[in-house]
């Protein structure tokens, strides 16, 4: 197990900036996503410390110490790659073992992890089968049984998931999770699936234009967005106008607790971001009254979304409530309602302060 | 009605592609049956009718051609130098595309670019530029047989780098070479152990491909002088028609053979035509 630091880490491509000068330090044995849009620079950053990209400017250290110029092959880290990159040439058991062959661990040893591994990635009946011969899901974790077989000091995961079916991505996003807790590697994982981030990492950073715009543990991300980007990224948002009113603030009609996004002092009017499960839907009463245009059952909760007659300050918009399945019964499109913050959602967050 | 219009369209459609796939088959095959009844039928050209059609059938042309020391000469010369030029390819351009490919991409249109070099130069021009630097520098190099080597190496340029190139990118070489090296493998060990074996498929097209081409080539060896498989055949065809004639049929029906086999071999590998660079 070992820590990660990025230290003022910069490249670019031409003239194309893909990392501006980016920090971020991943703790021994924790599991850090990196999640943004195509092109933001998480895969860079990535390659970067992979040693695939040699960083313009900056460091990266492994335990403190400065592996900048080490080779990719002197790095003692694993990785897997989106498109599994499975020597087509070798069984999955022959692939489980390379890196152990290249280090020339005996044949002995090299066969017991190769065991071991692919029973933890639940393959031991698919070790002699080749890759044309395997499935996504089974690829991807032979890839992942090779890149563990080193015992890599760092583990590196490329959208991984991102080229399986949804049901395979969801039952080996828990395995991953699971095999990176047994093993305690350090783990730096690189998706542009907010779900994905969230479900497995014990921090996300959300990447834009080459900058890590905020690192924080998942619900402190999803709940406490530093930006508007982040807050529009992670999750679904409502925007809306909210103001100052009698030492308050009215949100929809209502009055609601409002955070500014970094902590800094509020203006008297902002938009704030307001997560679907925030809001509340009432018959009469306090909030903004509109109609429901469309009801989409979503398993445990159902989203209705409501078209405004105007909010205060702004004109005609569509909100997006969640509200549980039990409370949406005999609502239907059409119907007049009110949309408020609901008392028990917390803050809602503004996108603006006055710094 | 429009129905009616659509399914008269699709009938002619399939009519003139009928008709054209039948007059190209009869553009290839004609000609050939008429070869394989001038080789070996014993009846004169002028003689030859629908009557006689089963009359006289024999192989002697050809095993009289095939006994003469001659023929066995050219036809050790070409093989060793379709082996050696191929060697020469393989030996010169799995580096180069394995480099292109995986450390500098840049360079990739460059190198495509100069590879297509030799079909712009026409051979005569080709032979007449080589042979007057080479009669000055090192006479004897002209002299021997080998010397087609280079000349085929560098013609047959085009397809092999083709085909290895198709055969990289097919196996996505760059992701399986850095898969490798993060694994802790050296860069000659990914390339011997993960990317050479992936990619015999490529290697064995381009070989294929070479050796059909070194086997059929007539136009350096002439120009050099060298009595290589084609220019004796050619040659042949002024003394003993018939038995030139059966001769040229047997190559290009072992050509045809190299070639079957290469795709038999591939299609056993599992290896797409494309992937294979074919």
């Amino acid at each position: 197990m070992s820590s990660v630091d990025l230290i003022g880490v910069r490249k670019t491509f031409g003239s194309s900036v893909a990392l501006e000068s980016l920090d971020l330090s991943i703790a021994s044995g924790e599991l850090v996503c990196l999640l943004g849009p195509s092109g933001c620079g998480k895969t860079t950053a990535l390659r970067i410390l992979a040693g695939f990209e040699y960083a313009d400017s900056g460091r990266v250290l492994v335990e403190g110490a400065d592996i900048t110029g080490t080779p990719p092959q002197k790095r003692g880290f694993g990785m897997v790659f989106q498109d599994y990159s499975l020597f087509p040439n070798m069984t999955a058991r022959q692939n489980v073992e390379f890196g152990l062959s290249v280090r020339r661990v005996g044949a002995a040893a090299r066969r017991e992890t190769s065991e071991r591994l692919l029973e933890v990635t639940r393959l031991t009946e698919h070790a002699d089968k080749y890759p044309h011969q395997m499935s996504g899901g089974q690829k991807q974790r032979v890839a992942l049984a090779r890149a563990l077989a080193t015992e890599p000091r760092v583990l590196l995961l490329d959208e991984p998931l991102s080229a399986l079916d949804a049901k395979v991505r969801d039952s080996l996003r828990v395995e991953i999770r699971r095999i990176q807790q047994e093993t305690g590697v350090t783990t730096l994982f690189v998706t542009h699936d907010q779900h994905e981030a969230m479900a497995v990492a014990d921090r996300v950073g959300v990447m834009q234009f080459g900058k890590l715009v905020q690192i924080d543990p998942p619900q402190r991300l999803y709940s406490q967005p530093a930006t508007p980007f982040v807050a529009q990224f992670v999750g679904t948002v409502n925007t809306v106008p909210a103001r100052r009113v009698d030492g308050g603030w009215q949100v929809l009609g209502a009055p609601a607790t409002v955070a500014a996004m970094d902590g800094a002092d509020l203006p008297a009017a902002t938009d704030v971001v307001i997560r679907p499960e925030q809001l509340q839907l009432s018959p009469t009463g306090a909030g903004t009254p509109g109609t429901i245009s469309t009801i989409s059952f979503l398993g445990a909760l159902t989203r209705i979304a409501v078209q405004t007659s105007g909010t205060e300050g702004a004109g005609s918009v569509e909100l997006l409530a969640d509200v549980l399945a039990s409370q949406a019964v005999g609502l239907a499109a059409g119907d007049r309602v009110t949309v408020s913050v609901r008392p028990d959602a917390g803050p809602v967050v503004a996108t603006s302060s006055d710094s | 009605m429009s129905r009616a219009r659509h399914r008269s369209g699709s009938f002619l459609g399939s009519l003139f592609r009928w008709v054209f796939l039948i007059a190209l088959l009869l553009y290839f095959v004609v000609p050939q049956l008429a070869m394989i009844r001038f080789s070996f039928q014993a009846i004169p050209m002028a003689l030859l009718g629908k009557d006689n059609l089963f009359d006289k059938w024999s192989l002697d042309s050809l095993t009289t051609a095939m006994a003469r020391p001659e023929f066995l000469a050219a036809a050790k010369i070409s093989v060793l130098i379709a082996i050696l030029t191929t060697l020469l390819l393989l030996v010169l351009l799995i580096p180069v595309a394995v480099i292109v490919e995986i450390r500098a991409p840049k360079l990739k249109p460059w190198v495509t670019a100069a590879t297509l070099l030799p079909w712009v130069v026409p051979p005569i021009a080709l032979v007449v530029g080589v042979a007057s630097t080479f009669r000055t520098l090192f006479p004897a190099f002209l002299a021997s047989n080998l010397s087609m080597v280079p000349f085929y190496a560098l013609w047959s340029l085009p397809f092999t780098y083709r085909a290895l190139d198709a055969g990289l990118r097919a196996i996505n070489a760059k992701t399986l070479f850095e898969a490798g090296i993060n694994l802790g493998a050296s860069p000659a060990t990914v390339v011997r152990k993960v990317l050479l074996p992936n990619l015999s498929a490529a290697v064995i097209a381009s070989a294929g491909l070479t050796i059909s081409m070194v086997l059929g080539e007539f136009a350096f060896a002439s120009l050099l002088l060298k009595q290589t498989l084609p220019v004796y055949l050619a040659n042949m065809q002024t003394t003993d028609g018939r038995g030139g004639m059966a001769l040229a049929l047997v190559v290009m029906a072992l050509t045809a053979l190299v070639l079957h086999l290469v795709v038999r071999l591939l299609q056993r590998r599992g290896v797409e035509f494309t992937a294979a660079g074919v």
